[in-house]
């Protein structure tokens, strides 16, 4: 095993014991306890947060945005299919087909340009300006980043770079914006549940 | 503005570490900066200003966050964008949770994470409540409530005085000596609540509803002593304060023996109430809450009042309270109430729990200074009102109305603003 694979390696055991802090401070702070009388039913809004409630024609940060939204769908789907062969390649699996490294190239590339699009939309939109800070430009160049470097691992020999690269995103990850992987299920959670307390979601007839 | 002390600085912070569960910490956490959140805000769909979105309020209260609580923001905040709470920041943070936020959680359904940020805002009100720095308008208006009972200061024998002439009224019009506003009568069906508006500048929408739990043979009263459904500390964000308002509504139920209250046409007193007073309390009430609303509802669903939906011809329409509706669930029941009791209802788009906030929530009533402010983001419920062609809006909330009076008169809307009780007084068949 070499050095910037062993890098990888504990670069990822800090991001997955990152996240399990995260994750385990959040359990053990626990759900909502709502002395008030239920007018809903939670189970059913619950779902209805990670599922009705997301759908694009539900959410105007989708409908209002859709070249945005879509950016950012492709976006994480690239940072996921990365993560996936990071590990495909630190095992040292390799791909069977090579239709399906051109397929991976193609949708890489996509989802990279989406990274690149937010990237440089983030400079110069006036609302994304006014929030944005170091740690949103950092966290979107580490994940494109990675997403371009998986392509470039696909066609040719760069495992340094790779490794060190993904390394880095993997360290960050805990303790910047991109935490939000643990974080999101803990809002659709508690979003779910005020809602759902009030009978408010799933919606009735509206 | 004064400098903040280190005990202001001390309680201000320690909101942020009153963790009773996940949630905080969750939503603190949560935010991505995507922005995509500003064309949901009225204030931002009004202004076209950058500082205030909903996200930008999120951060503000993040920032601070990340400076005291996480490795980041401690080690290297400029890479996080973490901020010291300090004198610079305070009038930022007051502008912003206070007087460019209503808290409608229009946001929160829109966000694309799913972050609770009226809940942020609020916590951000607690923070600079703690620290002593709410509004001295907003304040005031609590002040009344503590010390008089209701937030408009409305002495015992005004109040008396005004229920009286509309008891007399009531029996006039309806020509039964019977007919009456129950004042502090015990083991009563309801306990009926007011919003001081009410008595104070609104006093025949106490006769409408005193006409329709007559005609529905209610077993009634309201109490003297307590009869303000609104809770301005939830507004402020004070919640000792909050809690000594919700506990004399609570001992006030008691001691009259009422089986259930019934909360007046207010969108943040039926919350405060409701859904908000238990957790201040940490108490589960034993006894039924409604809203009038879900009461009126019912009486017309079981026949207990007859309407002729035919006596009201103009177009109507409905402006749905953001705290009744969103963040209440009281959704159907109204327009329910609309389709027995009009002849033309429009829907305003978008509507239900989608709606625009009117502007006037989350305490900019009674903020003088944001007047301006609270004017130009009514811009857009006045231009949903504008393309229904309605003649009538009919809105379940007090605080509603007074922003919707306002709206009529500085965008010329030329309409009539009704409570819900109005509207059903106004069909009622009285046998």
């Amino acid at each position: 095993m070499n050095w910037y694979t062993i890098f990888a390696i504990v670069a990822l055991l800090i991001c997955v014991i990152g996240c399990l802090f995260h994750l385990i401070r959040l359990i053990k702070l626990g759900k909502p306890k709502d002395f008030s009388k239920t007018a809903g039913d939670l189970s059913k809004a619950i779902t209805y947060s990670f599922t009705g409630a997301m759908h694009p024609s539900h959410k105007e940060s989708a409908y209002l945005h859709l070249p945005e939204y879509s950016a950012g769908i492709l976006f994480h789907i690239g940072a996921f299919v990365s993560i996936l062969l990071f590990l495909v390649q630190l095992i040292g699996f390799p791909i069977p087909w090579p239709w399906l490294v051109w397929v991976l190239t193609a949708g890489l590339t996509v989802t990279s340009v989406c990274g690149l699009i937010i990237l440089t939309t983030r400079f110069f939109h006036k609302v994304q300006k006014e929030i944005s800070n170091p740690d949103d430009y950092i966290s979107n160049i580490l994940v494109t980043g990675m997403q371009c470097l998986t392509i470039g691992m696909l066609h040719f020999e760069i495992p340094i770079l790779y490794f060190l690269w993904s390394g880095l995103l993997f360290i960050y990850l805990p303790f910047g914006k991109l935490k939000h992987v643990v974080y999101f299920f803990a809002a659709r959670y508690h979003l779910g549940f005020f809602y759902g307390w009030r009978g408010t979601w799933p919606p009735k007839n509206n | 503005m004064s400098t903040i002390s280190p005990k202001q600085l001390e309680k201000g912070l320690a909101i942020l570490q009153k963790l009773d569960d996940s949630k905080l910490i969750t939503h603190l956490n949560s935010c991505v900066h995507c922005g995509l959140c500003s064309t949901s805000c009225i204030y931002y769909l009004a202004e076209k200003d950058p500082t205030l979105t909903p996200a930008k309020k999120v951060d503000l209260l993040a920032s601070i966050y990340r400076r005291y609580h996480t490795f980041l923001g401690k080690t290297f905040p400029a890479i996080s964008g973490a901020r010291e709470l300090n004198d610079e920041m305070i009038p930022e943070l007051i502008d912003k949770f206070y007087g460019a936020c209503t808290m409608c959680s229009r946001c929160n359904i829109h966000c694309s994470i799913g972050l609770d940020i009226a809940f942020l805002v609020r916590t951000g009100r607690m923070m600079l409540s703690e620290m002593g720095l709410v509004p001295t308008t907003l304040q005031s208006t609590v002040n009344a409530a503590l010390n008089t009972g209701n937030n408009m200061g409305i002495t015992y024998d005004e109040f008396v005085d005004t229920i009286q002439w509309l008891e007399e009224d009531l029996q006039d019009e309806l020509n039964d000596p019977t007919a009456a506003i129950p004042l502090n009568q015990p083991d009563k069906t309801v306990m009926y609540t007011l919003n001081p508006r009410e008595p104070k500048f609104f006093p025949l929408s106490i006769s409408a509803m005193a006409k329709v739990l007559h005609a529905a043979k209610e077993s009634w009263t309201i109490s003297t002593d307590m009869y303000d459904v609104t809770n301005y500390a939830f507004f402020s964000g004070n919640l000792a304060e909050a809690s000594i308002i919700a506990h004399r509504m609570m001992t006030e139920m008691e001691k009259l023996n009422a089986k259930e209250l019934i909360l007046a046409e207010c969108g943040h007193g039926d919350r405060a109430f409701r859904w908000e007073a238990p957790n201040y309390l940490k108490i589960h009430f034993n006894f039924d809450i409604r809203t009038s609303i879900e009461l009126l509802a019912d009486y017309i669903k079981t026949g207990r009042i007859k309407v002729d939906k035919t006596i009201i011809k103009q177009r109507v329409t409905l402006h749905d309270p953001c705290n009744l509706v969103r963040n209440g669930g009281v959704v159907d029941e109204q327009r329910f109430v609309l389709s027995q009791t009009v002849t033309d209802f429009v829907e305003m788009t978008p509507h239900g729990i989608d709606n625009y906030c009117c502007g006037g929530g989350g305490g900019q009533l009674a903020m003088s200074e944001y007047n301006e402010r609270r004017m130009s983001i009514g811009r857009l419920k006045a231009e949903q009102i504008k393309k229904t062609g309605a003649q009538i809006v009919v809105t379940p909330c007090h605080n509603c109305v007074d922003q919707l009076l306002q709206l009529n008169s500085y965008y010329k809307l030329n309409v009539q603003i009704k409570t819900l009780a109005e509207i059903v007084a106004d069909a009622l068949v009285l046998e």
